[in-house]
């Protein structure tokens, strides 16, 4: 325990010297500009913690892989991409940005050289605004693939990022509701997510029904489920991407807007570490107030700078 | 200061304590997700089905002690990263393909639907390949899940096969066993974990209408069920040695066997599995377990001892309670 604390605290001073980064931008889009956020416990067939977890992520996630799941998993994930980027370029997309959601393997699942070449890859770890790193007004439509429903739901693998809860505003927030908040700061809609049946109904609930919704497995655990073929997975995402996309450039879909200023509230994993905590409160986070053993709440008119403090907490978290 | 300097010295001292009784996990099974929500499982499973005039769902349990060629539990039937072997990964693929030898034969008697449930405990029920799997089919996988070795199942199905199935506990199959007992049987009747499934289809209407495994299970199966159709994949020589046919032999004898096995369905020659109400199960726990897990049993609802220290028994008007109540046992058995 004490060596933890000790190997914990270089890191948090380390951490407290990074400013708030500013990302360079990504070339202009050369036809109108997609990005999916690819994240892995909702992909199609996986239900486990093991085919979703490379084992380098951290102390705590060493025994959590199983090389012949995690490597078959990464293959998968890739061709779901590639299944949506088919889609969305029928619908007449030009441009396809794809930013690394999931942590196992801090942020490099997908296989660079088996992804789609027209797409532009973001993966690696740390990255600012970290599940839609490289987000901007050239964006069209943000597309979320592999989500899953956040924690205490009954799906599979549910979590959200390092916390038991969270909300702005008083209003529930999975991961797709909390980046789905900071890309309207750029008058970005989500027009598609794919995950379980557990985090489809969720989205629906903070979203709203617009969104093309791929349902790949019904939870009937949190590791397992009623699952679909790989093959039969890509078919419909290959075809919601084409609907989604053709939606979206008629703009058919509404950036996610709460009232300002956001009063963003969470708590904190209690299966964590005391270490975690002290980490997160050695952040000394400007403007965020601790209200309880494990909760904090921080106010602010703009939700990127919720988003940065999630990195800086994820950054606590993933060491 | 003094206090300190005590603590570090003592700290340099071996320590000379007994060993630590092995960590132990009580939650009971209500308390994580998936053991107890049958109902839940085939509420969602069941609007998937084929409900077309001409729609025929076979429902798939992929075991793998009876699979072509498999003998030996230690490297065969659970990967390294669970205490097994390589070969582990060998038998994966043998298990997709007699999955998918078993689909093709149905299908081409007219089967329209074929969902899958891994039921083998090896990887914590996720054998079977998905991306190897028939495309068609749906995949029920990992753990826990209710009623682990049918989950979901409902009347909308219309036919039960089991692949890769052993022989019941006590006899001299390869790999025999039967869940977490020495013996199980309902009325007086003696079943094997296939019959256990038929048993459980047969409430709601649906038979088990093909087994394959080594000859003991195939014998014991039939003598349990009556003529349904068997693929005898191997000659049990011990219950971890054989006389095996080549898997491509028996992919052949699964797709023949599964188009008779439908066509014998759609007859009405094959029938579900009914047996008189209430039910009267008795089962007693594998010798082999402690004392621990049979009290953890002991604890659940509705038990009675009967006739020994590790054997119970339980009435019960539904044979999903009865699935509900092994899939609890399976889970204090089988968590980590």
């Amino acid at each position: 325990m004490r060596l933890i604390l000790l190997l914990c605290f270089p890191m948090v001073l380390a951490s407290q010297t990074v400013t708030v980064p500013t990302p360079p931008k990504l070339p202009p889009p050369t036809g109108f500009r997609v990005m999916i956020v690819p994240d892995m416990e909702g992909m199609g067939s996986a239900v486990d913690i093991h085919e979703v977890i490379a084992g380098n992520e951290g102390e705590q996630y060493r025994t959590l892989t199983s090389d012949d799941y995690w490597n078959r998993f990464r293959g998968l994930l890739t061709q779901e991409v590639n299944a949506v980027i088919v889609g969305a370029r029928s619908a007449g997309a030009g441009s396809f940005v794809v930013n690394e959601g999931h942590g196992g393997n801090l942020f490099a699942n997908v296989l660079p050289w088996d992804l789609d070449t027209a797409a532009i890859l973001v993966r690696g770890f740390p990255k600012p605004l970290i599940m839609i790193t490289g987000i901007d007004s050239s964006v069209g439509t943000l597309i979320f693939t592999g989500a899953h429903a956040s924690a205490g739901m009954p799906g599979i693998l549910s979590h959200n990022f390092a916390f038991d809860a969270f909300t702005v505003n008083g209003t529930k927030l999975n991961e797709v509701g909390i980046n789905a908040l900071i890309a309207s700061e750029y008058g970005v809609a989500v027009s598609m997510v794919s995950g379980d049946d557990v985090l489809i109904r969720e989205t629906r609930e903070i979203l709203g029904p617009d969104f093309v919704g791929v349902t790949t497995k019904y939870a009937v655990g949190r590791m397992a489920a009623i699952t679909f073929s790989p093959a039969r997975v890509r078919r419909m995402l290959e075809d919601s991407g084409q609907v989604a996309v053709a939606r979206a450039r008629r703009s058919a879909f509404k950036p996610y807007r709460l009232s300002k200023p956001y009063r963003v509230e969470f708590t904190l994993r209690r299966s964590y570490p005391e270490t975690i905590v002290q980490g997160v409160d050695s952040l000394r986070w400007r403007g965020l107030e601790k209200t309880g053993d494990r909760a904090y709440r921080l106010t602010t008119s703009d939700a990127r700078q919720m988003g940065y403090l999630l990195d800086a907490i994820e950054r606590v978290v993933l060491h | 200061m003094i206090a300190t300097l005590v603590v570090a010295l003592a700290a340099q001292q071996p320590q000379q304590q007994p060993p630590a009784a092995p960590l132990r996990d009580s939650t009971p099974p209500e308390a994580y997700y998936g053991v107890t929500e049958w109902r839940e499982a085939r509420a969602k499973l069941e609007p998937l089905m084929d409900r077309s005039a001409r729609g025929f769902t076979v429902y798939i349990i992929g075991d793998m002690e009876g699979l072509a060629a498999a003998v030996r539990n230690a490297t065969e039937m659970r990967p390294p990263t669970r205490g097994g072997g390589q070969d582990h990964e060998r038998f994966r693929v043998e298990l997709t393909d007699e999955t998918n030898a078993l689909i093709a034969g149905a299908r081409e008697a007219g089967a329209t639907q074929f969902v899958v449930n891994d039921g083998h405990g090896g990887t914590l029920f996720r054998n079977t390949l998905p991306d190897r799997l028939d495309p068609e089919a749906i995949l029920i996988r990992g753990y826990p899940k209710p009623i682990v070795m049918s989950t979901g199942l409902n009347p909308q199905l219309d036919a039960i096969f089991i692949v890769g199935a052993h022989a019941n506990a006590g006899t001299p199959g390869i790999i025999s066993h039967s869940f977490a007992f020495d013996s199980f049987t309902v009325n007086g009747r003696m079943l094997n974990e296939a019959g256990i499934a038929a048993f459980h289809g047969g409430e709601l209407g649906v038979p088990l209408a093909l087994a394959s495994g080594d000859h003991v299970l195939t014998a014991e199966t039939r003598a349990m069920l009556g003529p349904i159709e068997v693929v005898t994949t191997k000659l049990a020589m011990s219950r971890s040695a054989g006389a095996g046919f080549s898997p491509a032999h028996v992919h052949a004898e699964l797709r023949a066997a599964a188009a008779r096995a439908v066509r014998r369905v759609q007859s009405g020659e094959l029938k579900p599995l009914r047996l008189a109400k209430p039910y009267q199960v008795r089962f007693c726990m594998r010798r082999s377990y402690d004392p621990w897990f049979v009290g953890q049993v002991r604890a659940l609802q509705g038990l009675r001892q009967d006739g020994g220290e590790r054997c119970f028994a339980y009435t019960s008007q539904s044979a999903e309670e009865i699935g509900d109540l092994l899939n609890r046992i399976e889970w204090i058995v089988l968590k980590p």
